[in-house]
């Protein structure tokens, strides 16, 4: 399969200094469903914003569907569509008349874009609210109609900036099953980022992790969760000392391949968690130290995460979370 | 041609945006009608001092009223894209293949279609009430053409301001500042011999004169190709100076 995207030490410096992107190298196939995870602030945003035209880049090659993105940004923009992480819609106009406009926009004309805006609201599933104003449409459907509204031109390939952000969890397994089939089915090209764990494990067969311009970590969710080197095990410790000393003891333990530090306590991997668990919580009675919490789980993309960076991409999405107000 | 239908894209846009804002439209329509219809019943008596006019003050008000006309819709295109840059629309334009320029031109053409179907509103009504047009239809074809103009030359302050600030509230209080004094410091509501000296100094450098004393000899007789051209050279110079700053403000978003 050919590379549709390959970029290589793009840098992206704000007016103000920023440097939003550090130097990031990646490549994408044809067909992949492709995924950057980070927190919010990581760069995501700004690499879709510069990878779609829509932002200067400081430095570096980049090339999307075969075209140079300093020398062919007219021939770029016919062959992608772009969701970005604001629903933007004219919300003055219908869903039918918003698809129109996008239609138009995109150069097409007459029946050919009424099949399709007739075809699209069939998939998304508002053919039945067509006509009504895209203001009185629920968070769900609105993205869902920015979702058929970047799709009119049939591009190959297809940008998603935090497509689920905001959404309640239905609306979100929806958006999901349309990517997957637009991917499978029709063979697109997905870019997509995300804040979100569960949705880049889900969809993307490929990924990369970017936290502060730079990506650290790539591979499929499997591979990277593999590299870990198993299960992980949670402690939890309040006693910062006793977190010291738990260390310590954990590393006379045969199996065990990783510690780290967590906020709550220590976490160690080891394969085939199951049959040392007795030995840890042995060793640590030995010695008088009680966790307060004791687990075994499958290692995630926040393990992941949390290796490379010492911290948690969850705790900084549940923050958030708290402060932002539900968008539905 | 691609940018024509970019551009019927966006005048239609627009146009459905204008319809589904009844409250918009209305007050659109009627501001002007008020202050048609206000003024000269108010300042009825009026006509006494203007001895030379027939049809009274609202025959000399009607042409004034049709100015007002273009200052009212030309702050919109600034307010539209203000909005369109803050809510993401513009940047979704952009990712399109949209000719960049249709972006401007649909917005600008609306606008110049609102302020001539008010003019016309306008103009029936006057005729309604009595006034005559000495020009006949040729006449008032050169009224909305002067009215459309002035109103493309204004709006180009709103457009610069709306793409700098991306403030919808800072376009309003600029017209605000902007109006009051340019329409009653001028030639459009009352003869500028009513004024005190200063205030005639001021309204001979107003270019709302320019372009009520235009209309107004259109309406009232003895339009003169000086005062014609005076007027289109003054709105002409005021357009390229606004434009030009809307296109660099423009530039700075597109690329």
């Amino acid at each position: 399969m050919q590379d549709i995207i390959t970029v290589e030490d793009l840098v992206v410096i704000y007016p103000d200094g920023t440097r939003a992107v550090d130097g990031i190298s990646f490549r994408v196939k044809e067909g992949e469903f492709f995924g950057f995870l980070g927190p919010n602030g990581a760069g995501k945003s700004t690499t879709i914003k510069t990878l779609t035209t829509l932002l200067r880049k400081t430095s570096g090659r980049v090339s999307v569907a075969g075209y140079d993105l300093e020398k062919s940004q007219r021939e770029i923009r016919r062959s992608i569509g772009v969701l970005s992480q604001e629903t933007s819609l004219d919300v003055d106009l219908n869903g039918w008349e918003n698809l129109r406009l996008q239609g138009r926009l995109q150069q097409l004309h007459g029946s050919v874009l009424e099949n399709r805006i007739e075809e699209l609201l069939k998939l998304v599933q508002l053919d039945e609210v067509a006509r009504k104003p895209a203001g009185r449409y629920s968070g769900g459907m609105r993205k869902r109609l920015d979702l058929a509204s970047a799709l009119i031109h049939k591009p190959k390939l297809l940008f998603l900036d935090e497509p689920t952000t905001g959404l309640d969890t239905q609306s979100r397994v929806a958006i999901w099953e349309y990517l997957e089939a637009l991917n499978k089915e029709e063979k697109i090209t997905i870019f997509l980022t995300t804040q979100y764990l569960e949705e880049a494990d889900r969809l993307c067969r490929e990924l990369s992790i970017i936290d502060h311009g730079k990506l650290i970590a790539k591979g499929s969710p499997s591979e990277l969760k593999a590299a870990l080197g198993g299960d992980t095990i949670t402690l939890t410790l309040e006693d910062a000392l006793l977190r010291a000393k738990t260390k310590e003891l954990l590393r006379t333990i045969g199996g065990v391949t990783n510690i780290l530090d967590s906020e709550s306590g220590v976490i160690a991997y080891a394969k085939n968690a199951g049959q040392i668990i007795a030995d840890i919580v042995t060793t640590l009675d030995k010695n008088s130290i009680r966790p307060s919490f004791l687990s075994i789980s499958s290692p995630t993309l926040d393990d992941v995460f949390l290796r490379q960076t010492g911290r948690r991409i969850r705790s900084e999405e549940l923050s958030r979370k708290e402060t932002e107000p539900f968008l539905m | 041609m691609a940018i024509f239908y970019d551009t019927q894209s966006l005048l239609e846009r627009y146009l459905i945006k204008l319809v589904r804002n009844p409250t918009l439209l209305a007050t659109n329509l009627v501001t002007p009608l008020l202050f048609l219809l206000l003024f000269s019943q108010l300042l009825q008596k009026f006509s006494i001092f203007l001895p030379g006019v027939s049809g009274g003050y609202l025959a000399y008000l009607t042409p004034g009223v049709v100015m007002l006309n273009a200052m009212i819709s030309a702050p919109q295109g600034g307010v539209s894209i203000a909005n369109d840059l803050n809510s993401g629309f513009l940047s979704k334009m952009l990712l399109t293949q949209v000719r960049r320029p249709a972006i401007l031109l649909g917005r600008l053409l609306t606008d110049m279609l609102v302020v001539v179907g008010q003019s016309i509103i306008t103009i029936i009504v006057a005729i309604a009430l009595g006034v005559k047009i000495s020009s006949g239809l040729p006449g008032i074809l050169l009224i909305l053409l002067t009215t459309a103009f002035f109103e493309l030359a204004l709006s180009g302050i709103f457009l610069t301001v709306g793409i700098r600030t991306r403030k919808t509230e800072t376009i309003s209080a600029i017209s605000g500042v902007l109006f009051f004094p340019l329409i009653f410091v001028s030639s459009a509501m009352f003869p500028i011999s009513f004024f005190p000296s200063w205030a005639q100094t001021v309204s001979k450098y107003n270019p709302v004169s320019y372009a009520a004393d235009v209309t107004r000899d259109l309406v009232l007789g003895g339009l003169t190709f000086s005062t014609l051209a005076w007027a289109y050279t003054l709105i002409g110079v005021i357009a390229l100076v606004t434009f030009a700053a809307t296109l660099y403000q423009f530039r700075k978003v597109i690329s």
